[in-house]
């Protein structure tokens, strides 16, 4: 069994599928998630590839603040991913709510709607900072399997 | 029973040919990064991907059809895996060979497509609906010139059996040039066939999710992908019987390495179409299928006719 477990953890950690949310964002973080996509930064050197649905995806990029419309979307995507799942919130926005913070219509950072297992800030996070975070996601759940 | 199940398991059946496909995807995806100019996946990579999705959650939609839905991809992986059976690889014999065999095999080919349909109808979502419905759409434009290309070397070798259509070709040597406009034909098929740009019309994942596979996960779209990945091997494998029949060995690890090499230099070809084309819309797709491909597919049954009838009487 062990043996299969660890197999099993090699192949999630070599080959994460992500999926892109807007939960409200402005639009840049967006614009910097599509870029870190590109050919010129080859994020498939990492395994990662983007994938349209929620039911193939391993990791679910969110940007922006969780505004209080998109707070049920949200959490049916969630749900809708299969097990186990990642969650990175990319920009300030989505770390905290940032500059809508305080908004009628904002609630806060992602973790306020789903649990976040790594935070981007920067506004707009750049394509490398992305490909960090998630490389060092992926390192911390490759330590925490030890 | 023994030789039965080893045939059938391991060589040349499941475990061989998913390593083979595995190798192909790798392949496949290398070289379609190396033509954007990037680096690309490791090679683990597709092993890496199937052994993630095994060890994933699977879920089943409540309104899907539980049945259909679970054994759709059982019966894609079946199909392509009992093709491969009929195709002779290295030598001029298959494994098992009958009269009629290409028949079977080009209908066993074309059971994927239909699970693909069915999995995604029974998938009762929107956007696997349409996908289901896009692939068997694209079914009738492709299928019909893929059979009569693959026909038309078999009228000129007077036999509908792959075996003996291989061993013609391996006996009359430069034969294999008359048949040049249906292997165009049955490369532009085969791609539709194993959807793939430009005919990825039915997964089209900026219009419609992921088609058919949309509600599919973990274990499930593991066995479709590795379905894919072996169709990719045993319709090039089909290809390079029909249409490339040379240096066909009695040394089995020459004939072997020239049969990778054949097999691989399709799949490239694959890739190369990958990069080159953009999607078509499903009806310039098979508006093309009729006006262009179909009729080139029965010009090479005319052409084979014609030297049957006169030159090589
Ligand atoms: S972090 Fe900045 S760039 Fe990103 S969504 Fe918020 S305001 Fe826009």
């Amino acid at each position: 069994m062990k043996v299969i477990d660890k197999v099993i953890n090699w192949a999630r950690l070599k080959s994460p599928w992500i999926l892109h949310f807007n939960t409200g964002a402005c639009n840049a973080c967006d614009i910097e998630i599509i870029a870190a996509l590109t050919p010129r930064f080859d994020i498939e050197r990492f395994g990662i590839q983007l994938k349209a649905t929620p039911r193939h995806a391993d990791v679910l990029v969110c940007s922006g603040p969780v505004t209080r419309q998109i707070r049920d979307r949200l959490i049916r995507i969630y749900e809708q991913m299969p097990q186990p799942k990642f969650v990175i919130a990319v920009g300030t926005c989505a770390t905290s709510g940032g500059v809508f913070d305080g908004c009628y219509n904002v609630l806060g950072g992602i973790d306020q709607a789903i649990p976040v297992n790594a935070y981007i800030p920067g506004c707009p996070a750049s394509p490398q900072a992305i490909i960090d975070g998630v490389v060092k996601l992926l390192q911390s759940l490759e330590d925490s399997m030890k | 029973m023994i030789a039965a199940l080893f045939n059938i398991l391991i060589f040349p059946g499941f475990l061989f040919l998913s390593i083979l496909g595995l190798v192909a995807e790798f392949v496949d995806r290398k070289l379609y990064a190396r033509l954007q100019n990037r680096v690309g996946p490791p090679f683990f990579q597709p092993l890496a991907d199937f052994l993630k999705l095994l060890g994933k959650e699977e879920v089943v939609p409540e309104e899907a059809d539980m049945r259909m839905f679970n054994l759709s991809p059982v019966f894609a992986l079946a199909a392509t895996v009992v093709a491969y059976l009929y195709i002779p690889l290295w030598g001029t014999k298959a494994l098992f060979y009958f009269d009629g065999d290409l028949i079977v095999v080009l209908y066993l080919l074309m059971i994927p497509t239909l699970t693909f349909f069915l999995g995604g109808w029974y998938s009762r979502s929107l956007f696997s609906t349409i996908g289901a419905v896009r692939s068997i759409t694209q079914l009738f434009a492709y299928e019909i010139p893929l059979f009569i290309s693959l026909l038309a070397p078999a009228i000129l070798a007077n036999s509908w059996s792959l075996s003996a259509i291989t061993a013609y070709y391996a006996a009359h040597p430069w034969f294999w040039l008359f048949n040049l406009l249906g292997f165009g034909v049955a490369l532009i098929a085969l791609l539709g066939k194993l959807e793939r740009v430009p005919f990825d019309i039915p997964e089209a994942e900026t219009e419609i999710v992921a088609g058919s596979f949309t509600e599919y996960s973990g274990r499930l779209l593991a066995y479709f992908r590795m379905a894919i990945d072996i169709e990719v091997i045993v319709g090039a494998s089909l290809l390079a019987a029909v249409f490339l029949p040379f240096f066909l060995m009695a040394n089995p690890v020459l004939g072997f390495l020239f049969y990778l090499i054949k097999i691989f230099l399709i799949i490239a070809l694959l890739a190369l179409a990958r990069t080159v084309f953009a999607r078509l819309r499903i009806d310039q797709m098979i508006e093309f299928c009729w006006k262009y491909v179909a009729p080139v597919a029965f010009l090479q049954v005319l052409i084979n006719l014609i030297l049957k009838g006169s030159i090589l009487r």
